[in-house]
């Protein structure tokens, strides 16, 4: 786009600007001294990190991958791939997350914060997690594939328990 | 894509003469570089200035430190949006953002699309609420008569809007005539501004008699 204009013209618009200050969006905001805010509360890392697990397993099943080709995608360990998945007590390393927001194209500070790794200032955050972790619980039945694996879990476990 | 640089004229506030300057209607590498290397330097000296004035930095809570890193990465994200910068003596002095995607709120205009100017900044050392005298002045009303001229380009009709920040009001309210729509909660309050397509029209209107 170009713009056609006199000298004149132009300087007689910045005379006229005088000593206002011209500056708008909350990006144009001065940064602010970081402070606690007096909203923020804490918030149990272990709430956040149901949504966590849950969130990577979700995400993981909707692009049809199994543990073993995420864990190759991402560069990770099946194994931690695995205790993500089920243990709201495992705190995954930064390398581990960052991978998997990279995976996933999410942000990485959010899922830091999803992961236990950085405290969750921000409360709306916190109850999207726990929303999300309550209505991604699955309350169909098993398929034949998820019988199947359980039922032979639990013969591995019943043997175990023999033994 | 091509970047078209328009040739404007800002004032050297300390000769009082016009000096030539830049238009783009692009924000580049180029700028993203003078903000971090120019800008972030210049304000955080100034607010330093600022801040002791009321309590030495010595006093400050060991905590203290400004969260530049977020509004980083958000500068960073201006690559990937239209953007338009004001450049002279080879640094950027202004840069500003817009979304056509937005509607305008004036009742009369409401739903009609606008040139939504989501961002808006001038170099600091061209800011006269930051205490001194600005080395450059036009630099903010040539990025806003840029969001007019692009309104109209668009098919817009010169409708533009933006959340102005508290110490803009008044440019925006008595300099740019436009419609104060007060503040928007969805917006940290800032108050909301929109210039109509008459209001566009007088707007440059005025400026093609100066």
């Amino acid at each position: 786009m170009r713009l056609e204009r006199s000298k004149q013209w132009w300087l007689a618009r910045a005379k006229k600007e005088g000593n206002t200050a011209v500056s708008a969006g909350l990006l144009a905001l001065d940064p602010m001294q970081d402070e606690p805010s007096e909203s923020a509360v804490p918030i149990a890392a272990e709430d956040v990190r149901i949504a966590f697990g849950k969130f990577i397993n979700l995400m993981r099943r909707r692009r049809g991958l199994s543990v073993e080709q995420l864990a190759e995608e991402a560069s990770l360990e099946v194994s931690e791939l695995v205790v993500i998945e089920d243990d709201v007590h495992y705190v995954p390393e930064p390398r581990t997350v960052y991978q998997l927001a990279q995976t996933f194209k999410v942000s990485q500070q959010r899922l830091m914060q999803l992961a236990g790794l950085a405290q969750v200032k921000d409360a709306s955050l916190h109850q999207e997690a726990i929303r999300f972790a309550a209505r991604s619980e699955p309350v169909q039945k098993l398929t034949r594939e998820e019988n199947a694996a359980l039922e032979a879990f639990v013969a591995v476990l019943s043997e175990q328990n023999a033994k | 894509m091509t970047v078209e640089a328009s040739t404007i004229y800002l004032l050297d506030v300390p000769s009082g003469e016009a000096v030539e300057a830049e238009l783009r209607d692009a924000i580049e590498e180029k700028q993203l570089i003078d903000w971090q290397t120019q800008w972030q330097p210049a304000l955080i000296a100034v607010l330093q200035q600022l801040a002791q004035r009321h309590v030495p930095i010595a006093d400050w809570p060991q905590s203290w430190h400004w969260n530049w890193r977020t509004k980083m990465a958000q500068v960073h994200g201006l690559l990937a949006f239209q953007g338009f910068s004001v450049v002279c003596a080879d640094v950027t002095q202004g840069l500003m953002r817009v979304d056509l995607t937005k509607f305008a709120r004036v009742p009369a205009e409401d739903g009609k699309p606008l040139v939504f100017v989501d961002y808006l900044e001038v170099a600091p050392w061209n800011r006269p609420e930051l205490g001194h005298a600005p080395r450059y002045r036009g630099v903010g009303t040539a990025l806003v008569t840029a969001a007019v001229a692009l309104s109209e380009q668009e098919g817009f009709k010169g409708r533009i809007g933006l959340h102005s920040l508290p110490q803009a009001d008044a440019f925006y309210r008595d300099r740019c005539c436009m419609t104060d729509l007060g503040p928007d909660s969805s917006c940290q309050n800032l108050r909301y501004f929109e210039m109509t397509p008459e209001q566009a029209r007088k707007f440059l209107e005025e400026e093609s008699e100066s």
